[in-house]
């Protein structure tokens, strides 16, 4: 699967939908956790596991650091799309 | 083995014994056959053997042979990969192997260069040797040699009824413990044994369907996969006698969905392992089993014992050893004769329900989740034809709970997602499956769910 922007946000946004989670403030700027989309870990970890399903890879599991917001996310996959 | 074989062959020597494709064989037949395959071997002073063959008569015959020569037998997966079988084959010791392969390393003998010698109808002079080995399935690595006592797996076969009329279909690998219990309890009751081969659950449809079978014994798996196929292809199933189910436990779905299936048949649910042996039979058609089996003070002689929420057995028809490795020890007995099965159950009323094995325990941060009961919900979801339920390894949470599905012919997946989702909402949130895939077909091993934690 393309990793553009575009499906990264499409992907979280399903995610949301699955997750009854609200996705209309959705944008590079929000945060993953407080204030943000608020996942747990249970959430976040099913988050992962979708990600790495569509692209192979995920931010969660391999980067060195969590990602703090949606724009972290889309960096991992820019980072891996041009290294 | 061969008295089994000789005391029908006595009575009733045309009666036909084992059908597969390539043909039938009688009790007189077969049982001339293992003499001839006794006095080969012994001629050629073998004393273990490999067996890699698919054909059911050939090795009955075998089998039957080298017990009554005093041969250990050991069969492998006939269709193993060269490679593997070099590495297993070496592990166990063998350099002779009985195969009409060509492919295999070791010195290969050809089986019907056995089987069409001339009959003894001795055994090995003083044969004190009367054991096989039999390979675990290896869904926790390599498989173990298992070394069992024909003569304490005969012994269980002594209040078998006399069924001749029946056909018994062959749903295991005759390398399989498994298997083996089929192909005894056939023999000593005089029945047929109708073995196709491939043994897929696609192949037992047909032989049930176009060959006769009164009854099946199958793993829970083995029959969810026939069912579907069946459904599938709008299979009229012929009446059976007789279900068992056996290697996993059994849901509730799956006892009912084959009491629609088979109004007229009994099902019973044998607890039984390579390493332990044939322990208990459950009839009542109930998922688990009576927690009044359990040992207690009003029963000290009971067999079963749960500890830490283990099911541990003793004084079964277990095996004696692993071959050559005596340093694994999970399956060993205590000073006492109990040995842990590496099952997990749980008491609920009056009834011991199976949670599946301790090596298949998902650790979601911390909350141990069982896949079976998670199975069982998805499973009961209209839509789904076979579901898988197992640990996936997760780097936030150490693991997470993760499910396969496949879907029913013309079903749409977002809608049967969300279906699952609803089914399993009011279980704990560690335990709801937070990687869900539509999937051809679900992982298995031999005829077993796959359920380990994977990377």
């Amino acid at each position: 699967m393309t990793t553009t922007p575009e499906s990264i946000l499409a992907l979280i946004g399903e995610f949301l939908t699955r997750a009854s989670k609200s996705r209309d403030d959705l944008s590079a700027q929000t945060s993953l956790w407080a204030d943000g989309l608020e996942l747990d870990s249970l959430e976040a970890a099913e988050l992962s596991a979708m990600l790495e399903d569509a692209y192979g890879t995920d931010p969660f599991s391999v980067g060195a650091t969590m990602p703090e917001t949606v724009a972290d996310v889309l960096a991992f996959y820019e980072g891996a799309r041009t290294a | 083995m061969i008295d089994l074989l000789a005391r029908t062959a006595a009575v009733a020597p045309d009666r036909v014994a084992v059908v597969t494709d390539l043909g039938e064989a009688t009790y007189g037949e077969l049982a001339a056959e293992a003499r001839s395959v006794a006095a080969a071997l012994i001629e050629r002073g073998l004393s273990r053997v490999a067996i890699v063959e698919p054909d059911a008569r050939l090795v009955i015959a075998l089998l039957a042979g080298a017990a009554s020569a005093g041969v250990e037998a050991c069969q492998y997966l006939p269709d193993l990969d060269p490679d593997e079988f070099a590495v297993q084959a070496q592990a166990n010791g063998h350099d002779q192997v009985i195969t009409r392969r060509s492919d295999l390393v070791g010195e290969l003998i050809d089986p019907e260069a056995l089987t069409s010698g001339v009959p003894t109808d001795h055994g090995h002079p003083g044969a004190a040797v009367q054991q096989l080995l039999i390979l675990t399935t290896g869904s926790t690595g390599q498989p173990k040699a298992a070394r069992h006592d024909w003569r304490v797996l005969a012994g269980r076969l002594e209040e078998v009824a006399p069924t001749p009329e029946w056909r018994w279909l062959l749903a295991y690998g005759l390398h399989q413990f498994a298997g083996l219990q089929v192909v005894l309890h056939v023999l000593a009751s005089g029945s047929t044994l109708v073995a196709p081969f491939p043994r897929q659950p696609r192949d037992g449809l047909r032989a049930i369907t176009e060959l006769g079978v009164d009854a099946v014994s199958a793993t829970p798996t083995y029959w969810r996969f026939l069912l579907a196929e069946a459904r599938g292809r709008g299979a009229t199933m012929p009446p059976l006698r007789q279900i068992t189910l056996g290697g996993e436990a059994a849901s509730e779905a799956l006892l009912l969905a084959l009491r629609d299936w088979f109004p007229a048949a009994r099902i019973t649910h044998v607890y039984a392992s390579t390493e332990v042996g044939s322990v208990l039979a459950v009839n009542d058609g109930r998922p688990g089993f009576d927690a009044a089996l359990l040992r207690s003070p009003q029963r000290p002689e009971g067999r079963l014992e749960i500890r830490d929420g283990e099911l541990w057995v003793r004084g079964s028809a277990g095996m004696v050893e692993y071959a050559g490795q005596a340093t694994l020890a999970p399956f060993s007995a205590d000073a006492d004769g109990w040995r842990p099965t590496g099952d997990l159950v749980e008491v609920v009323g009056e009834r011991v329900h199976f949670r599946g094995r301790d090596s298949e325990v998902i650790n979601v941060g911390g909350v141990k989740v069982h896949p079976l009961p998670v199975e069982e919900r998805i499973a009961a979801v209209a839509g789904v034809a076979m579901v898988r339920v197992y640990g996936r390894a997760n780097k936030l949470t150490g693991a997470i709970v993760a499910a396969e599905i496949v879907a029913e012919q013309g079903v749409v997946p977002d809608e049967l997602r969300a279906a699952v989702r609803d089914a399993v909402a009011d279980l704990p949130r560690a335990w709801q499956p937070r990687s869900l895939q539509f999937v051809e077909q679900i992982k298995t091993v031999g005829s077993k769910t796959i359920r380990r934690v994977e990377a």
